[in-house]
């Protein structure tokens, strides 16, 4: 447990030597939103169109839009952060450091895990209280613990296709393309700038993508769209279920054949 | 006396003439070893060809879920084309050299300090700006065979039919865009020596560009204060400029005004980029902050 607590404040002392990049995250996913705003009042000539409701189940894009894009905070973080959270270690020169230490590797990786998690949720609060006050966005209390209950549901899958990205980097070590790749899957794949439904393929492919429930789950929430609540929550159980003990898994006999071939230094 | 000059004239035109020689081979050099380090990591350099599909492709499926189909009136009424696939593609093609200017010359100076190797090439025997310059050219080439498969596969995938007689002019107006991103380029680099964490800079000021830039939408959407800034940028006058020659996009500034506006901003732009980055290196030096991580 102490090794996750230091871990997490180890990873937080970095982040605050390099404050603008905590500015930066929170108000990053609203600015990306703007040019999808500018595109739909250029093309429809109006902030809400027929065929986007048809398939989004809300007429309103822009709302749409913006629970994305906030969202995909926790996708960046999953993915990006903790894929490159060893990389990051080689690169300071103390990645022999802490996988040498007398500890087991899985604890620190879980605790890079956490303070992710912990970051994202900070970010993506501090996003909904900009929506709320500035763009007057409604939330009422009593949806409160379903969101989070969703938003947890999330992290946990999200945080085992982390793992192992995390492992294919000691694996592969200039792994930008992998993490990339991990990541175009589900930016291209999941309901986060536009309903699935628009093209059969991603139609098809978002049904294996935790995202997918999350976001329909969250926006019939703070949108009032129709969803079913039962059928979304055991998905995504389901889904975390498999996909942590996998991840770990993964990640153990990564470790392990990096330490056994002796590449744990390679650049 | 005169005879004595006239012996020191050719001495000293061929040691400027010695000098270009060595810095271009400086620039050449460095953009060969970029290719050289790209390719030891083949997986990442195939990935870079298929990057700008992903972001792409998510403009086109936002379009037709917001239209229900490819082709809008409003974009008609604004624009003069109406095809929303044609439109946005164009926009988002030559837009890839922001990320040549934002990402690729900024992130080279912390690519180096990563590696450790920052210092053995600031103390090279050539002026700093040389390898910039030469980060500048790989990019270029590099982000040219992008586009030209991007292209290909596009124009092909959504049978996009351009005007073939606007494509001079189209590279003209491209080359003026791309001289003046340069500079910003430059400014990243040079910020990156002083603020470290380079890729919030570049992250934040290519996605204030983004957003400003009429990629997928036209000027006449964007609020009175964006629009204003959008005339301080190449890119705004290198897409409409392109886009008027490929596709017939009515303009909202004259032909020559564009010429004139792009010459006046690469001018500034790469005076202002060398100062910012002059004068980062000297600060980086003096409070010893080179090798700082």
């Amino acid at each position: 447990m102490w090794v996750i607590v230091e871990e997490v404040r180890k990873s937080f002392a970095i982040l605050f030597a390099y404050p603008v990049e905590v500015v930066f995250w929170i108000f990053s996913p609203l600015l990306w939103v703007i040019p999808l705003v500018f595109q739909g009042k250029a093309l429809i000539g109006a902030f809400s169109s027929t065929p986007f409701g048809a398939l989004a189940g809300t007429d309103e894009f822009i709302p749409y839009v913006l629970i994305g894009a906030i969202i995909s905070t926790y996708m960046f973080s999953a993915v990006w952060s903790m894929g490159n959270s060893f990389r990051d270690e080689t690169y300071y020169g103390t990645l022999e450091h802490i996988l040498s230490a007398p500890v087991r590797p899985v604890y620190i990786l879980v605790g890079k895990g956490v303070y992710n998690s912990v970051l994202s949720t900070l970010f993506v609060i501090v996003q909904l209280l900009i929506c709320v006050f500035i763009f007057g966005l409604e939330i009422t209390l009593a949806k409160i613990f379903p969101i989070f209950l969703f938003l947890l549901l999330l992290i946990v899958g999200l945080y085992g296709i982390g793992f192992m990205a995390a492992a294919v980097t000691l694996l592969i070590k200039e792994s930008h393309g992998i993490i990339h790749l991990f990541e175009y899957v589900l930016f291209l794949f999941s309901p986060i700038r536009y309903p699935v439904e628009v093209n059969p393929i991603t139609k098809t492919i978002s049904v294996f993508i935790p995202l997918t429930y999350a976001l329909i789950a969250l926006r019939g929430l703070l949108l009032n769209i129709d969803f079913n609540f039962w059928k979304n929550s055991v998905i995504l159980l389901g889904i975390d279920c498999a996909i942590i003990p996998l991840g770990l898994f993964i990640f153990y006999k990564i470790e392990k054949r990096t330490k056994t071939r002796g590449t744990l230094a390679d650049y | 006396m005169n005879t004595m000059r006239e012996e020191r004239q050719p001495t000293r035109l061929w040691r400027v003439k010695d000098r270009v020689f060595h810095y271009l081979r400086a620039i050449n050099a460095e953009n060969i070893k970029e290719w050289r380090i790209e390719l030891k990591y083949k997986p990442d350099f195939i990935r870079q060809f298929f990057e700008p599909f992903v972001y792409l492709f998510p403009y086109f499926l936002y379009g037709f879920a917001l239209l229900g189909g490819r082709y809008s009136e409003h974009l008609r009424s604004l624009t003069g084309i109406s095809d929303m696939i044609a439109y946005t593609f164009i926009g988002y093609l030559f837009i890839g050299f922001l990320n040549t200017a934002c990402w690729a010359m900024g992130f080279s100076l912390r690519k180096e300090q990563w590696f450790g190797t920052l210092e053995t090439i600031f103390v090279a025997p050539v002026p700093r700006w040389v390898y910039v310059a030469g980060m500048a050219l790989h990019s270029t080439c590099h982000q040219g065979l992008i586009m030209l498969i991007q292209a290909v596969v596009i124009t092909t995938f959504f049978a996009i039919v351009l005007q073939t007689s606007g494509l001079f002019l189209s590279l003209v107006v491209v080359l003026l865009m791309l001289l003046g991103l340069y500079g910003l380029g430059i400014i990243v680099a040079g910020l990156t020596i002083a603020l470290k964490q380079w890729w919030v800079v570049s992250e934040a000021l290519a996605t204030l560009i983004v957003v400003v830039t009429p990629i997928a939408y036209p000027l006449a959407v964007l609020p009175f204060v964006l629009r204003k800034v959008s005339m301080f940028l190449p890119t705004t006058y290198g897409i409409i400029g392109v886009r008027h020659f490929l596709l017939g996009e009515e303009l909202v500034v004259g032909l020559p005004t564009i010429i004139l506006r792009l010459s006046i901003i690469l001018v500034v732009w790469l005076t202002f980029g060398m100062l910012v980055f002059l004068i980062m290196d000297r600060f980086g030096r003096k409070r010893g902050s080179l090798s700082i991580y």
